[in-house]
């Protein structure tokens, strides 16, 4: 009796949590699964078409070519994103006047506005009087402008940005994992005369492993899911060549029309979501697959 | 005990998720609305003496300040306590008031565009306005009631008050730098006067052409689409006299767009450039030439002022030969009534008095548009704007018939056309690809009944 009433007390506490997934969670991923079979513009007839959408999936150039760009972006991201903030943690784990400082410094842009940053880049990127040419120019670097929001560029551009914005959120879950590696680990290996090269590869890697799994797995999603700059800088543009999956995604269920009307494509939005997140879900589950030795420590 | 709290908490649960998912009700509820004839206030008689207030809602910024003087005239001045509350939205209108609908909180009257008119019709959001006209009205408008655009399935919507003219914007001082006496008339001068204006300003980054390219359809439907209006063709790829889309006229402007990129003539960086850099950009005096709307002059007096000397004229035609009629942009529509709005008398009530002679004829005259009302535009004298002398409605422009509005499977024009730009290909074959997808996608929107063909074989573009 009194089992079943703590049981009553505890459903009550996890009442709103179940109510919010319901409602904000489960209810539109059921509404998303059964429009995939309708051909649907958010308004007037829903005509069931069966599995039409996702024919109509299978020979969409631009969406296989958005995913070519996602993994091409993504991999570029994490590239450059991973090394940085995992050298970043370690060097601001070190004990040295200003560090906090710089931890906040390096941290900052993860706390503003990802529209805001796009934007003051796509202005420092401008091809024709943007300051990273002017900059590059007056040092001798360059002799031409580079057209860095160009067909050739394009990417690699939203490729650094991505990175500059992301590293300092890493460094941070970084962080929080080499404050969990005990300091005796390193002051033995010290007595055993240990170099820092070797007290980096034989102890923080390895005691890193559990948390470096889960960091990299988030940031392998994020950058999957990542399309927020690329909006803003070049609309996936130039010619398709940086158009990443959610993007393309978000222009088939929320169209920017400019002169003309475009209608939205609810049906084949939601067939489209549900391979993107198929995508995703499936190199997320590869990535964990083939990590899992990490999550050994000795 | 356990069973009562077992089933308060189901209740409780089963309350809060039907509340949650009460959002498509609500959609499906006034999507009835609009199929009943409108509940009037019958359940809560007003008093006369007791104010009506009305919303409005728009997402036109420029001409905010004198809507606010009328809106403040209107209050006080009217006789019926109708009070007038305006919202300016300044993004994403369109998701606003599909959100505002589908959760009962629309507005009594909205801003309606060429580009959204359609689809608030489709989605029961507007109330037709027939009932209300007057026989003056009726007269005033007659010649710019249009199918598709204001008056959908015999029944119409909204009246018209201002339309956007395109032209090619020319700084006049590079054309006197580079020699050229004289605008393009044809599509090889407009590439032969690029291309002198960039050779006699490149070592000073001053380029012949720019477009806002970012958005190619954007740019496009800024250019193309009134090269093709006056050398006879509808300008978004849609043949009139056929009923069906036929991009071939359009491919042989390309070309000439095409050249002038190969040529070097186009400003560095294009390809990511946003309209209002580029504009700060001609501001600045580094760009030639350029085409787009009549909103342009308000631009260079507002947001970028310039000196440079800059004119507005008729954009150049395929050979030269002017066989159709310059076409007149998101003129058929201003106002439309909700279709849920429970004051409906007092909103049309509003709405006349904006459609009246001295508003409209002061909309034209701060230069907030260009009348295209046939009693406004002849009594109206000319907007004192640098500028706006070469974007008045002339002989050379007019409405076009509607042109059905689809979505493609795939890439549209826009994004086609450019790439092909860029980095060449077959162009017959990318006109073959894009008139199968359009044309297809045509017969899906007629079988579904969302857009109806009516060739007219007789069509005769000078005639307009």
């Amino acid at each position: 009796m009194l089992k079943l009433r703590k049981l009553q007390e505890n459903s009550l506490f996890l009442l709103p949590s179940v109510i919010l997934t319901l409602a904000l969670g489960i209810y539109p991923l059921v509404w998303v699964l059964r429009y995939m079979f309708y051909d649907y513009a958010g308004y007037g007839q829903e005509l069931f078409v069966g599995l039409d959408n996702f024919r109509r999936l299978f020979r969409d150039d631009l969406f296989w070519q958005s995913v070519v760009n996602t993994l091409v972006f993504a991999g570029g991201k994490l590239v450059l994103t991973i090394p940085l903030s995992l050298l970043l943690a370690v060097i601001l784990n070190a004990s040295f006047r200003g560090r906090n400082f710089l931890r906040a410094v390096y941290f900052m842009p993860t706390v503003i506005s990802t529209a805001v940053i796009s934007v003051v880049f796509y202005i420092l990127f401008n091809a024709y009087n943007g300051m990273v040419n002017q900059q590059l120019m007056k040092y001798g670097i360059i002799s031409d402008p580079i057209n860095w929001l160009g067909p050739d560029h394009a990417m690699l551009t939203v490729i650094l940005v991505a990175a500059w914005g992301a590293v300092g959120n890493y460094m941070l879950l970084f962080l929080a994992g080499l404050q969990s590696i005990p300091r005796d680990l390193y002051e033995s290996a010290s007595i055993d005369g240990a170099n820092a090269v070797q007290r980096f590869t034989r102890i923080t890697v390895p005691m890193l492993g559990p948390i470096m799994q889960v960091i990299i797995m988030l940031a392998v999603i994020a950058s999957l899911k990542g399309y927020e700059s690329i909006m803003v800088m070049t609309e996936g543009g130039p010619i398709g060549k940086t158009e990443v999956m959610y993007l393309y995604l978000y222009k088939l269920l929320f169209p920017v029309s400019t002169g003309s009307p475009v209608e939205q494509q609810i049906g084949y939005g939601s067939a489209v979501g549900f391979a993107t997140a198929l995508i995703v879900g499936a190199i997320t589950a590869l990535y964990y697959y083939f990590s899992r030795k990490m999550n050994r420590v000795f | 005990m356990l069973k009562k709290s077992s089933a308060l908490i189901m209740a409780l649960t089963i309350m809060l998720v039907l509340a949650a998912c009460g959002g498509n009700n609500a959609v499906q509820n006034n999507n009835q609305a609009t199929e009943k004839p409108a509940q009037t206030e019958n359940t809560q008689k007003e008093k006369p003496a007791q104010k009506t207030t009305i919303t409005y809602w728009t997402d036109d910024r420029h001409d905010q300040e004198y809507l606010k003087e009328l809106i403040t005239e209107f209050n006080a001045s009217n006789s019926d306590n109708i009070e007038v509350e305006l919202t300016v939205l300044s993004e994403n209108f369109n998701q606003s008031v599909d959100i505002a609908f589908s959760g009962n909180q629309a507005p009594d009257l909205l801003r309606i565009k060429s580009a959204n008119t359609g689809v608030f019709v489709k989605k029961g959001y507007l109330e037709p306005i027939d009932n209300y006209l007057t026989d003056e009205m009726k007269t005033k408008f007659d010649s710019l009631i249009i199918d598709e655009v204001n008056r959908f399935g015999g029944k119409l919507y909204s009246l018209p008050n201002t339309g956007l003219t395109l032209r090619l914007v020319y700084n006049q001082e590079l054309f006197d730098k580079a020699g050229i006496t004289a605008p393009p008339a044809t599509m090889q001068e407009l590439v032969d006067a690029a291309k002198k204006i960039t050779e006699v300003g490149k070592s000073e980054g001053i380029y012949g052409f720019a477009l806002n390219y970012k958005n190619p359809k954007g740019a496009f439907d800024r250019s193309i689409r009134e090269i093709l209006s006056l050398s006879g063709y509808q300008g978004l790829g849609y043949d009139l006299k056929t009923g069906k889309f036929d991009f071939a006229p359009y491919a042989e402007v390309v070309e000439y767009f095409k050249q002038m990129w190969a040529d070097g003539s186009i400003l560095p960086g294009a390809e990511s450039l946003d309209i209002d850099p580029l504009r700060a950009q001609f501001a600045a005096g580094k760009i030639g030439m350029y085409m787009s709307f009549s909103t342009e002059p308000g631009v260079y007096q507002d947001q970028f002022p310039t000196d440079i000397n800059w004119g507005g004229t008729l954009a150049p035609t395929i050979n030269g030969e002017i066989k159709g009629k310059s076409e007149i942009v998101s003129a058929g529509t201003w106002f439309g009534i909700s279709a849920s709005s429970k004051h409906k008398e007092a909103a049309w009530k509003f709405m006349e008095y904006m459609y009246a002679d001295d508003v409209m004829t002061t909309y034209h005259e701060k230069g907030f548009g260009i009348a295209v009302v046939p009693s406004i535009s002849e009594k109206a004298k000319q907007p004192d704007i640098k500028g706006m002398e070469g974007f008045l409605v002339g002989q050379h422009d007019a409405m076009w018939p509607a042109t059905p509005s689809i979505t493609p499977e795939g890439a549209n024009y826009g994004d086609v056309f450019f790439k092909y730009m860029l980095s060449g290909g077959d162009l017959n074959g990318l006109v073959k690809d894009l008139n199968q997808r359009y044309n297809d996608a045509l017969d899906k929107a007629v079988e579904k009944g969302e857009a109806a063909i009516t060739p007219l074989a007789d069509f005769d573009p000078s005639k307009l």
